[in-house]
């Protein structure tokens, strides 16, 4: 029985093509709103996530710099160190996770036979830790003698650096020369090591050259699989900050769910100001629907008075506001993806974040919502169109 | 049952409560419509003849008294009875036809069947009726702008009677035509009165009642002897 009112809502919407296609357009452009706001937000997470992802298994000691002085009874920040019986400490609380000690310097460098002096930082790490520090090189070796060094890939593409250059260390080249043996893959952000810029020699270079021993800049815990971070960070915390605060400890994976929330709420925000275009679309077909039962008033009379029910008025506007929802929200999925596509080649400068569950569900989310309130925009004009007086809608001119 | 009428009002009054005081438009009218019946309704305008009209066709409900469609008391319905009612025992023909613009002439005849079975159609039905109503085949599929005003009206006399209705309760049915097309469509009246069709005609226009068997008149609200 459904089919002649669904026949007749589906005339209308021929009948008034104009009309239609304009509410049809307000709808497109909400879930296109919506829909590719979602895709800028969870491409933006992506991408962060997945500069990130490599380093949510550690918990990063550093020496407490905070509260006048911290460890070593004041001095200055270069003095704050963590000593080499903290390391035993946290070796000892973490196991079976791996305690990493890391030194870092900054230091000026020449490459190969040219003059350009290069300021970069120098990472000195035992080299039976570089596996567990997730290093993934693009070309070359691991690097276990001294004399040679790994270097990040955005440090090498620009200063034309490949696997068995040569370094000079330090500004008159006193601090002897490393060969590179490998060339990192980029690595983004990280809360451990940040390798892109940077040379990773191994720690008895490091110590050697610039006469360091016993002590650390940082210790970086790679957390076993099975153990949990945050307890890893509590025990280092109540070990080493028993009496005073000596340390700061960083658990990375709290990091990461601290800043995937906060992109979470930027995605939301966003997704909510496109939302008011849509909100302007159910104006707009709530209008629409209004002056399609105005125009109709005779007609529903006549339908009312040869036997129509209510609801079956009822269900022919709704029908009405369903196609155009339908349509609408239909073709604004679509076009999301199309946008989608172009934010991300535009602003990320990749697609391969494109065609993910997040975005499908925010293309979803979009349709899902145009539909919704295409119908509930529907749903008044329906009911006054059914409660009408058929006396009055009769004599309706 | 079959002695029943189709249609009795006992002391029907209808008021309408305005903020200038309650007009009495029905003043404890009675009368009753026997099966087979042809009987015209008359009377001046404002005499109550469209309250009346409205009562008879259940599209409304009186402010006291009994209306009766075919043995069945109206003044307790719900709407949704009383739709029912109207669907299924009242085939309405209008001054204006009152077709829908969006339906062809076939959809437009079989709507109230659709409404009644609630389902899909068989178009044959309808075919039937227009043929009935001696409309041309080749028209059963045009819009009704596409069709005269005659033809248009034969197409509301096809609708009103497809669901085979106790009353066919017509609306000044020839106000909108001129007099040779209107006299077709009363002679058709009067050929569906002949199979046993009852039919009520409201009018102003005396030579349309010449047509009926019995005229009811109405004058201030009241049934003039």
């Amino acid at each position: 029985m459904s089919g002649i009112f669904w026949e007749i809502a589906k005339r209308n919407i021929r009948v008034h093509f104009l009309r239609s296609t304009l509410a049809m357009l307000g709808i497109v452009i909400g879930v296109v709103a919506i829909a590719s706001m979602g895709i800028l937000g969870n491409t933006l997470v992506a991408t962060v996530s997945d500069s990130l992802s490599s380093v949510g298994d550690s918990v990063i000691v550093y020496p407490y710099s905070g509260g006048g002085g911290g460890f070593g009874g004041g001095g200055s920040s270069e003095s704050l160190k963590i000593t080499d019986q903290q390391l035993q400490q946290i070796t000892r609380v973490v196991a079976p996770s791996t305690a990493i000690p890391v030194v870092s310097k900054s230091e000026h460098m020449k490459v190969g036979v040219g003059d350009e002096d290069i300021v970069a930082t120098v990472y000195g790490v035992d080299p039976k830790y570089i596996k567990d520090l997730n290093f993934e090189l693009a070309s070359g070796s691991f690097n276990n003698a001294n004399s040679g060094c790994l270097v990040g890939s955005e440090f090498a593409k620009d200063n034309n650096i490949k696997v068995g250059s040569r370094i000079t260390m330090g500004s008159d080249g006193g601090k002897g020369s490393l060969r590179v043996s490998g060339i990192i893959k980029k690595r983004g952000m990280s809360f451990d090591i940040s390798t892109d810029n940077a040379i990773v020699a191994t720690q008895d270079w490091f110590e050697n050259t610039y006469n360091r021993r016993d002590d650390y800049d940082e210790v970086v815990v790679k957390v076993r699989s099975g153990q949990d971070s945050a307890a890893v960070t509590t025990n280092i915390e109540k070990q080493l900050n028993r009496r005073d605060k000596v340390v700061s400890v960083m658990d990375s994976k709290a990091t990461l769910a601290s800043i995937y929330e906060s992109f979470g709420m930027v995605t939301t925000f966003v997704t909510a100001i496109g939302g008011i275009s849509m909100i302007v679309a159910g104006v707009s077909i709530f209008n629409i629907m209004m002056m399609s039962v105005n125009e109709r008033i005779k007609e529903i009379g006549i339908m009312r008075s040869i036997g129509t029910q209510k609801k079956e008025v009822m269900s022919m506007f709704i029908y009405e506001a369903a196609i155009i929802g339908v349509i609408g929200s239909a073709v604004g999925g679509m076009l999301s993806i199309v946008a989608g596509y172009a934010i991300s080649a535009l602003m990320f400068q990749s697609t391969k974040y494109l065609l993910t569950v997040a975005n499908a569900v925010s293309v979803g989310e979009g349709v899902g919502f145009g539909i919704v309130i295409c119908i509930a925009c529907g749903v008044y004009p329906a009911w006054q169109a059914a409660n009408l007086n058929p006396i009055d809608a009769l004599r309706h001119e | 049952m079959d002695n029943q009428p189709v249609m009795l009002f006992r002391d029907v009054t209808k008021v309408y409560p305005l903020p200038a005081g309650d007009v009495r438009a029905l003043d404890e009218i009675s009368f009753q419509v026997d099966r087979g019946e042809f009987i015209s309704i008359m009377g001046p305008s404002g005499s109550g003849k469209s309250t009346l009209l409205n009562l008879m066709g259940c599209l409304d409900t009186p402010t006291s008294g009994d209306i009766y469609i075919s043995g069945t008391r109206i003044g307790d319905m719900s709407d949704t009875e009383l739709t029912t009612l109207r669907r299924d025992r009242i085939g309405f023909i209008f001054q204006y036809f009152n077709l829908f613009p969006l339906l062809n002439i076939i959809e437009n005849v079989t709507f109230p069947m659709m409404l009644k079975s609630q389902k899909e159609v068989n178009p044959e039905r309808g075919k039937e009726v227009l043929r009935a109503v001696q409309l041309d085949d080749k028209l059963f599929t045009h819009t009704p702008t596409e069709l005269s005003g005659g033809q248009q009206q034969r197409v509301a006399v096809a609708r009103a009677l497809i669901n085979n209705p106790d009353i066919l309760l017509c609306d000044e049915p020839t106000g909108n035509l001129d007099t040779k097309t209107g006299a077709g469509i009363m002679e058709l009246m009067t050929d569906l009165n002949r199979k046993g069709t009852t039919v009520i005609v409201v009018t102003h226009d005396p030579t349309i009642a010449e047509y009926t068997n019995r005229t009811i008149r109405i004058v201030d609200g009241r049934i003039a002897l």
